[in-house]
């Protein structure tokens, strides 16, 4: 297993190397850069220029790159443009928030909606199908800015039960940091747990119609064990793939849900870094999540052999 | 507002009070809609830097509500005969926030680190020559003098010492850097210290107990600047419905700049202050004359015709502002009869012009942004009127920074362009005015124009800036390198407990003299 995670780990590095070129390129071959956008209307040509020269701006393209990527090799990325921190520990500070947010928000979610599209495809075309399919594709329909807003109003505002801004971290303190998190994970939830239910669903009914389904009935095994023993191991796969994708998604921007609830998150670290075209921060971002899609990739294909045998370890 | 107007003697007693004992108390939380950038005045700035960092430093001279320059931590200013020599003398008793005494020395100091390259003074191109002034000697005869003499007689140059975007060239105390050179935190004067920040989240100031005001009532960023809580948190809160809802559940105290729509939502709600003021911003649409098209000076007469402007500036401000077709401000000082005269609405005449144009409904592009909703409403209004007066214009909406690149390589036909508050109109018209060939991003290149604007900025005396202001305007109408529609209003929405909260038209919150009702 080591060599398979050794190897995979490696065969990524192209990928990672071809996202760097490409991301470096893209953002310069955007309009504007970060010394017009820092002085806006207020540039005159001179200090445009020095402030250019200041940023490097003024150095050769390829040599710019060639800096930069022997810099990432030893761990620095640079620093930012805007704030001149240092943009490695900007991004881990960074994403440890939204981490933190992700990953509570779809592992409540995964528990509530495998449960709940597997029974709903147990009891296809019943009442609580119709339910869950109904609400599920509701919820699935609703963008989540509106409903984080909707629920900063009802739960911050009418009922003053939650703060509605700032953020305190879990970390530094545990009861008051959990206030900060309860709105934007359950925003995160609601907008997740339709397309996992869903997909629970339509992978659970293609199981059910097999035929070794039939056979456990007709041994005679409980309704539960077959669902259970048989049923979810089979099931479960494709869900798990879709939890590693929505993982990947989330974890590199919920940026939206960052800014309605004042997150100091990865999403909107990367977005305020664009319109200022922060280049390291903007680098940084992309190398990062770039490799997060391989980190969780990777440990999403480690864990099929957990519920399905059939897959070889 | 209250405003505290005080008899001399207890005038007296309230000022050595306010200088020895602690502010009234309490905690003021503002608003900012993004992040700062660092807290060195002057250099790796923005407006929300700014807003922060003007709280703790002050310079020699500083803007006064009107726009005007006023003395901060000289005493007085005293010109030579030739224009060129200024003898700053220091005020007494003024102390940074270390306990150090403010002496030339400092002031010298500060001054030096700013010209430094190293330094990155936004502003070091107004004072080295490159853009016509040059500081030729800084020098302290003695402890409370400052001496500074430049090339030429500048109108702007106490003006520019006093831009808030160059940091009001704050007075900082050498213990703002540290040993091997960079920056630890600014150490200034002003009535507020810095006391820490978490990024992205909030910055804190704590009140400066032994803060030395000037007599009388606040003045812009002179005048008395008592700080009357104990500390001001700048909260970072980027949305604006989650500004409004922190505002009314209490758990922010000002919104500085709020937009129209809140503010017909929040005005009719008792338990908050809806505050507005013009500001000198201004918002216009600019043409380019070396366009095929748009340089047919007939044609842009034409399209100034065929805009109802004070309608246009009634909808997009929601009745706050007036149309104003001068690039001097309406809230300068120098705003006056000629100024108010502008363009007419009248199609009929839009039509006789596009006839003598020989428009031929060939398109004209108008870029505009979402960032600035001033911006994008005016120029979907302004589509709307010359698409109905038969001119085919064509709205683009482009993403900030890229149209910030094509205002700046000049590569366009027409644009809606938001430019920031400049204190004095000189700035306003130097802001458009310039030689193409050198300056794309010049939206008026006149060099009959231009000469009158150079002896604006070298000129002192107000009613020969007055005569030249209006001659610029009379110029500016007749030719239409631009339309100039109005200056913007700053709306503030206050909670009702805070009290002394003023916007002004330098659009910068001010906590200082701001008090928490308990």
């Amino acid at each position: 297993m080591l060599r398979f995670v050794l190897v995979r780990i490696a065969s990524a590095l192209p990928t990672l190397f071809l996202v760097s070129v490409t991301v470096f390129v893209l953002i310069r071959l955007m309009p504007g850069d970060p010394a017009l956008i820092m002085l806006g209307d207020l540039a005159d040509d001179r200090s445009l220029a020095d402030l250019r020269a200041a940023m490097g701006l003024d150095e050769p393209l390829p040599a710019q790159f060639l800096i930069w990527l022997g810099n990432v090799a030893e761990g620095d990325f640079g620093r930012s443009i805007s704030t001149n921190e240092p943009v490695f520990g900007l991004i881990l500070a960074r994403f440890a928030v939204s981490a933190t947010i992700v990953l509570a928000a779809v592992a409540l979610a995964a528990v509530v909606a495998v449960p709940a599209g597997m029974l709903a495809a147990w009891r296809q075309d019943g009442a609580l199908d119709f339910a869950v399919v109904g609400g599920a594709t509701l919820l699935l329909s609703v963008p989540s800015f509106w409903l984080g807003l909707l629920m900063l109003l009802l739960f911050g505002l009418k009922l003053g039960w939650l703060p509605v801004i700032g953020y305190v971290s879990p970390g530094q303190e545990l009861e008051r940091g959990l206030l900060y998190l309860v709105m934007p994970v359950a925003t995160l939830v609601l907008t997740e747990v339709g397309v996992i239910a869903r997909m629970a669903r339509a992978s659970t009914l293609e199981v059910l119609r097999l035929d070794y389904i039939t056979h456990a009935r007709a041994k005679g095994l409980s309704e539960g064990a077959v669902l259970w023993r048989h049923a979810f191991r089979n099931a479960f796969a494709p869900t798990w793939t879709l939890i590693g994708v929505i993982l990947g998604n989330l974890l590199g921007g919920i940026a939206v849900v960052e800014t309605v609830f004042t997150i100091p998150g990865l999403g909107r670290l990367l977005v305020d870094a664009i319109y200022a075209r922060d280049y390291p921060v903007i680098q940084g971002c992309l190398l990062f999540i770039a490799a997060l899609y391989v980190v969780i990739n990777l440990v999403v294909d480690l864990c099929y052999p957990l519920f399905d045998p059939t897959v070889a370890a | 507002m209250r405003t505290r107007a005080l008899p001399a003697a207890a005038f007296a007693a309230a000022c050595l009070a306010a200088a020895t004992a602690a502010a009234a108390g309490g905690t003021v939380r503002v608003q900012l809609n993004a992040d700062i950038r660092s807290t060195t005045p002057g250099t790796n700035r923005d407006f929300n830097t700014d807003a922060v960092v003007m709280h703790v430093v002050e310079g020699l001279v500083a803007y006064r509500e009107d726009g005007s320059v006023g003395p901060l931590l000289a005493e007085t200013v005293a010109l030579s005969e030739d224009g060129t020599t200024y003898m700053f003398k220091l005020r007494d008793g003024v102390s940074f926030h270390n306990g150090a005494p403010l002496t030339a020395k400092e002031v010298v100091w500060s001054l030096n680190r700013y010209l430094d390259p190293a330094t990155e003074w936004r502003c070091r191109s107004d004072f080295d020559g490159s853009n016509g002034t040059k500081i030729e000697a800084i020098e302290a005869p003695d402890d409370a003098t400052v001496m500074i003499r430049i090339n030429q007689p500048s109108a702007l140059f106490l003006g520019s010492l006093a831009r808030i975007d160059c940091g009001m060239t704050g007075i900082l105390h050498p213990d703002s850097v540290k040993a091997d050179g960079t920056w630890d935190k600014p150490i200034g004067t002003g009535p507020f210290t810095f006391e820490g920040r978490t990024p992205g989240q909030s910055v804190t100031l704590k009140a400066f107990p032994t803060y030395a005001a000037l007599p009388g009532e606040r003045d812009g960023y002179t005048g008395n600047k008592t700080p009357l809580v104990d500390t001001v948190e700048f909260l970072v809160v980027p949305d604006d419905s989650a500004a409004k809802a922190a505002l009314l559940a209490g758990n922010v105290d000002v919104l500085p700049d709020i937009s129209n729509a809140a503010q017909k939502e929040l005005s009719g709600n008792g338990a908050l202050q809806v505050l507005t003021s013009p500001t000198m911003g201004t918002n216009v649409l600019l043409f380019q004359t070396t366009d095929p098209l748009l340089g047919n000076v007939k044609l842009r007469q034409a399209i100034a015709a065929a805009l109802d402007i004070p309608q246009i500036v009634a909808a997009v401000t929601d009745g706050n502002a007036a149309a104003n077709n001068s690039l001097v401000p309406s809230a300068s000082p120098y705003y006056g009869d000629v100024e108010k005269q502008g363009f007419a609405y009248d199609p009929v005449k839009a039509k006789a012009l596009l006839a003598e144009a020989g428009y031929n409904g060939e398109e004209i592009v108008l870029i505009t942004n979402q960032r600035y909703t001033s911006s994008y409403d005016t120029a979907v209004f302004a589509q709307a009127m010359l698409q109905a007066a038969g001119i085919n214009a064509r709205l683009e909406v482009l993403e900030w920074g890229t149209q910030l690149d094509a205002y700046t390589a000049g590569k366009y036909q027409m644009m809606a362009f938001p430019y920031s508050a400049r204190l004095d109109p000189a700035l306003s018209f130097d802001a458009v005015m310039g030689d193409k060939a050198k300056q794309p991003r010049k939206a008026w290149d006149n060099p009959a124009a231009q000469k009158l604007l150079d002896e604006a900025k070298r000129v002192s005396d107000p009613a020969r800036r007055q005569k030249i202001f209006d001659e610029l305007h009379r110029m500016a109408i007749a030719e239409v390198p631009l339309i100039m529609l109005y200056n913007g209003t700053e709306v503030a929405a206050v909670a009702k407990a805070v009290e002394g909260y003023k916007p002004w038209p330098a659009s910068m919150p001010r906590l200082f003299g701001v008090a928490v009702a308990d």
